[in-house]
């Protein structure tokens, strides 16, 4: 279609341009060809511009087409690029201590700000209180299962405390934790 | 690049349909008298489009910018038509 287009672009342009000066204006015949030629080059011009008219949007919705094309695969490198320095950073994350991680975070968070010193250091103990309290349910559990299978006080504590039957201080304070978590 | 090529062909077009117009006046002088009324007649046309280029506009619905540079290929249209024939 385009090099339909060309052609008669071009035949227009040869049969204006060429009768006209290679003719002589007075001789009658050759004034015929002139006409005629004239005329056949309108066609051709005309004809050449339907098609050219016809073409244009067919390929600026290509030029479109391709323009998306490009759009999309930069996009796609800058997504799997921001992927990768992603994984990078929680694959470091992940290297480093959790409870230096914390540290990081809160420190990043509220800075080096005195006022919230407090605030820090409570969320720092939280896991560590959570911690206790998992390891206090546990061994209230294990008690009332020892108590359960007729395991007497002293024996419990010392299984589970691993302090001995007397009067030490460990084992007072053995036996009052362990009358608060059986409920005696 | 493609609008461009239409326009262009349009252009050629009207520059070879100029030069059959004095191909046509050439051939006798009734013929030339008419071509010559017919070129007065766009003449007229012609200064007409630009004074009154923003009504025009409006009544074909195109922008002025479009009118004006219809107004002024027809001027280069007849120029190169008709210069060519003349000087050939």
């Amino acid at each position: 279609m385009q090099l339909k287009l060309l052609v008669l672009s071009a035949s227009s342009i040869v049969l204006w341009l060429t009768p006209l000066t290679a003719l002589d204006k007075k001789i009658s015949w050759h004034k015929a060809i002139q006409g005629l030629s004239l005329v056949a080059g309108i066609t051709c011009a005309v004809s050449a511009g339907n098609i050219a008219r016809k073409l244009a949007p067919e390929l600026e919705i290509e030029l479109i087409k391709e323009r998306a094309i490009t759009a999309d695969i930069i996009d796609e490198i800058g997504t799997s690029a921001y992927v990768s320095q992603t994984q990078r950073q929680q694959e470091a994350e992940q290297m480093l201590n959790p409870r230096e991680h914390l540290e990081r975070a809160l420190a990043l968070t509220y800075g080096e700000d005195g006022e919230l010193e407090s605030e820090r250091s409570k969320q720092l103990a939280e896991p560590d209180a959570e911690r206790s309290q998992n390891a206090e349910s546990e061994r209230a559990e294990r008690a009332l299962q020892l108590k359960a299978k007729g395991w007497g006080k002293a024996k419990i504590i010392l299984e589970l405390w691993g302090v001995s039957k007397g009067g030490s201080e460990k084992y007072k304070a053995a036996e009052a934790e362990y009358k608060r978590l059986v409920g005696e | 690049m493609m609008k461009a090529m239409y326009l262009a062909n349009y252009f050629v077009a009207g520059c070879i349909a100029s030069s059959l117009l004095g191909w046509i006046a050439s051939l006798h002088p009734m013929a030339f008298r008419a071509v010559m009324f017919l070129l007065a007649a766009i003449g007229i046309f012609w200064v007409f489009g630009w004074l009154l280029d923003y009504s025009i506009s409006q009544f074909l619905k195109i922008s002025v910018q479009q009118l004006q540079a219809v107004l002024a290929s027809v001027l280069a249209i007849l120029i190169v038509g008709l210069g060519v024939f003349v000087c050939s």
